[in-house]
């Protein structure tokens, strides 16, 4: 059985969407529902305060999982609007879960900054197993665990500790190979000497490659189909990267794309690692890319803190369309399919989470969903939770871990309060109108009939 | 023909408004509440700067001042010193206390530490550091003599503030609808409403404002009371000057802030006299300040130098109206006799 979410952005080409699974059978309904968070912690300036969420379909009923900063990873089921279970970990959790099976069950994998990595059952929330990925020291700062990859009965996972001690000075980051059913460490592999993102993969030519990308940039393709790693080749990015690759699907010479903070999106070959073409956004991409297919063609869709999401032609990168935002596009696109038409959702630093039209980028809706926690914003440091979508038809919604410390599940079909009061053409008009009725009409003739103010010169 | 222009104006507006904050990183690096203090320190120095400054060449330091502010609290501090912001964020801040000081004193810093500048110094803050004061008051600069000539006339009705005004309303107008089309508008953008009824009132104040000058004043409080209970409310308006603070190209705010400037060219200190609800805190904070404007009647020889010299026309005849008055100190330079004098009643009396 196929894993419903097997890495960072649930599949391969980073879509973010989990499609509802059973098509001749409709989801549950899925209401409109803003989940608080109750972490008691003090905030700092950028802090991921929702990590991305998980979907995937449990014992028939749609669920998110979803952690953060409260330490906590949260089992939401979306029908009825209840926590199933919750589970406690004894650091932030900053990367988003996967879900996989485990055996007949589902279990939910996912790391915290307390150097470990949990395992549990989705349904009821019992622990499979816990592994702590790196031995503490007094001087030892937390882990940065990432989002799992789950492939056949591995889990593949990255992991930076950084200690701080004199004598034992040292900052490693590793590929980590584990038994998805027991948890065990089967190998681990230094890959870098700083922070570094999710791991992305995907089988190509009956070999299943991952690809690793670290903070400062080096992307590396490891060939997981032997027993042990095999570096494939490697490919320096101009500057930072926070996000993860993004590959295409159903082709066997995919390309894969990943966007760095020079601004530069890059569509690299996944088997040869030779760049493909360039594309320039006009600032930062501090996120992962997603590929989606709109009338047979494969189209990447990547935002940028120059306020845009900008739509590229895979094949080729030539730019399809490009939407400017209200603000600098932090997260992840999510690629799903509405009823009448695909869309494309992310999130902006003005407090909005949009749906566009994926074909022309005309926005569909936008979402209010609050300002962030934190007294100012500090951006391009860490990567902020990205929405996930459910695909589910008129039952199809998104799942947003906002940095204002609620978790909200917001249906794209029929009503949803959080809507924001954005105002048409027409209505912005008639609004300027009304007000000009309301000065002269109202405001002026009554000032003008007040006593003059006593002291008045 | 005009959306090339518009588009092209709008690139380099986000280009600029991105990189507006140019200590952005440095300041970032320190510890939490550093910031906050920096900014008290910073307002605290420029309030105190009124009060030290010479007499002469006096209305040099306080344009320094000025420029000061802005530099300061555009480029520099993160909280929102917009008009409508201060509210928002007072009141906010209010709420923290006790739950999140911290943050709480991050949103109150600024508000109150102009409110409590304001109580002890008096309404130095309209004069000497408000950046929207500042912007209004340096674009008048460019057409004080004919300012001046309508003041002296008791701003009469004329075809060139007529087609003054229309031009401002139509270059409103054709922005809106630049903006209409190409971007979606939210709640927070309602500062355009601002920037009509500012319109409007230069329609009006062409045609009256010698008579009805004060009366209009009285628009401040209502502007007050929808700010405030917008923010009660839990929305956000932003205000002129806002894309300053914000880091975040905000178009509206952008617009309301060229209004603001081209209406100055109109009217003085427009915004000021009639629409800007922090003025109207600032007159109550400082109504019974340490500070304050006297004139003696033995002395004045009602020359009306200084009501010449008042952008906000707080003093007729030598008489000083302390609701209006910004502290500028305008009228106490220009006055031959001497007859206008700042009190302050914590100086050891001789």
């Amino acid at each position: 059985m196929e894993d419903a979410w097997a890495g960072a952005r649930g599949t391969p080409s980073a879509t973010g969407t989990l499609v509802w699974p059973d098509p001749k059978e409709a989801a549950p309904k899925i209401r409109e529902w803003h989940f608080p968070g109750k972490a008691r912690s003090r905030y700092k300036a950028g802090l991921a305060v929702w990590a991305s969420p998980a979907a995937a379909v449990v014992d028939g009923r749609p669920m998110a999982f979803v952690g953060g900063y409260g330490q906590t990873m949260y089992a939401m089921d979306l029908a009825e609007k209840k926590i199933r279970w919750s589970w406690i970990t004894n650091g932030e959790i900053a990367s988003g879960p996967a879900v996989g099976w485990v055996g007949e069950e589902q279990a939910v994998f996912w790391g915290s900054a307390d150097r470990t990595l949990y395992a549990h059952f989705a349904s009821t929330g019992a622990r499979l197993w816990e592994r702590e990925l790196v031995r503490p020291t007094g001087s030892m700062s937390g882990a940065e665990i990432s989002s799992p990859l789950l492939y056949a009965d591995r889990l593949y996972v990255t992991c930076f500790a950084y200690d701080r001690a004199l004598a034992r000075n040292e900052q490693k980051g590793w590929l980590f190979a584990l038994d998805k059913r027991t948890g065990g460490v089967l190998w681990k592999l230094e890959v870098s000497r700083g922070p570094l993102g999710s791991p992305a993969g995907r089988t190509i030519g009956g070999r299943f490659i991952a690809f690793v990308a670290t903070r400062d940039g080096l992307l590396q393709a490891f060939d997981l189909s032997a027993g042990g790693p095999r570096r494939l080749w490697s490919f320096q990015m101009p500057h930072e990267v926070l996000g993860s690759p993004a590959i295409e699907e159903g082709t066997e010479t995919p390309l894969l794309f990943l966007g760095s903070k020079f601004g530069s999106l890059i569509a690299i070959d996944a088997l040869s690692g030779r760049e493909r073409w360039r594309r320039m956004a006009g600032n930062w991409i501090d996120n992962g890319a997603c590929v989606g297919e709109i009338h047979g063609e494969r189209v990447v869709f990547v935002g940028s803190h120059d306020y845009c999401l900008y739509a590229f032609r895979s094949a080729d990168g030539e730019l399809i369309w490009r939407r400017r935002l209200g603000g600098e596009v932090y997260s992840a696109p999510s690629f799903l399919h509405l009823p009448d038409r695909p869309a494309v959702a992310v999130a902006a630093l003005d407090n909005h989470v949009y749906v566009l039209d994926a074909r022309d980028g005309n926005i569909i809706s936008a979402y209010y969903t609050g300002s962030p926690i934190w007294d100012k914003v500090s951006k391009g440091d860490t990567v902020w939770g990205s929405p996930v979508a459910l695909e589910a038809l008129a039952q199809s919604a998104l799942i947003h871990g906002s940095f204002n410390n609620t978790v909200y599940v917001i249906p794209l079909v029929g009503e949803c309060s959080l809507r924001a009061l954005t105002r048409s053409q027409t209505s912005l008009w008639y609004g300027m109108g009304a007000v000009a009725a309301i000065f002269f009409g109202v405001l002026l003739p009554v000032i003008l009939r007040l006593p003059a103010r006593r002291g008045a010169a | 023909m005009l959306n090339p222009l518009f588009s092209g104006l709008e690139e380099i507006l986000e280009k600029v408004s991105s990189n507006l904050k140019l200590v952005d990183k440095g300041l970032g690096s320190l510890e939490g509440g550093y910031v906050e203090l920096f900014t008290i320190l910073a307002l605290g120095l420029l309030a105190v700067i009124p009060v030290v400054a010479p007499r002469p060449r006096r209305q040099l330091y306080r344009h320094l001042n000025q420029i000061f502010g802005i530099v300061i609290f555009i480029f520099v501090v993160f909280t929102c010193m917009g008009v409508f912001g201060m509210i928002r964020n007072f009141q906010r801040g209010l709420g923290e206390i006790g739950r999140d000081n911290r943050m709480a004193l991050y949103y109150c810093s600024v508000p109150a530490t102009i409110l409590a500048a304001s109580m002890i110094f008096g309404p130095s803050f309209c004069g000497w550091i408000c950046p929207t004061g500042a912007l209004q008051e340096f674009t008048g600069m460019l057409v004080r003599p004919w300012h001046k000539r309508r003041k002296r006339a008791g701003y009469p009705f004329s075809p060139a503030i007529l087609a003054l005004t229309v031009l401002i309303a139509a270059v409103f107008l054709v922005w809106m609808a630049y903006l209409s089309a190409t971007r979606v508008f939210f709640v927070e953008d309602a500062s355009i409403y601002w920037s009509e009824t500012l319109i409007l009132l230069l329609v009006v104040l062409a045609w009256r404002m010698g008579r009805w000058d004060m009366r209009l004043r009285r628009l401040r409080i209502l502007s007050f009371a929808v700010v405030a209970a917008a923010s009660f409310a839990g929305l956000r308006i932003t205000s002129p000057v806002h894309f300053g603070f914000s880091k975040v190209y905000d178009p509206a705010s952008i617009l309301a802030t060229a209004m603001v400037v081209l209406a100055a060219v109109a009217v003085p200190n427009v915004w000021c006299r009639y629409l800007c609800p922090w003025r109207e805190a600032i007159a109550w904070a400082a109504k019974h300040s340490v500070r304050s404007l006297s004139t003696d009647p033995g002395k004045c020889i009602h020359c009306g130098k200084c009501a010449e010299s008042c952008g906000v026309d707080a003093v007729a005849d030598g008489k000083i109206d302390a609701h209006e008055c910004h502290l500028c100190m305008k009228c106490v330079d220009e006055c031959p006799t001497g007859a206008i004098s700042v009190v302050d009643e914590w100086r050891p009396k001789p």
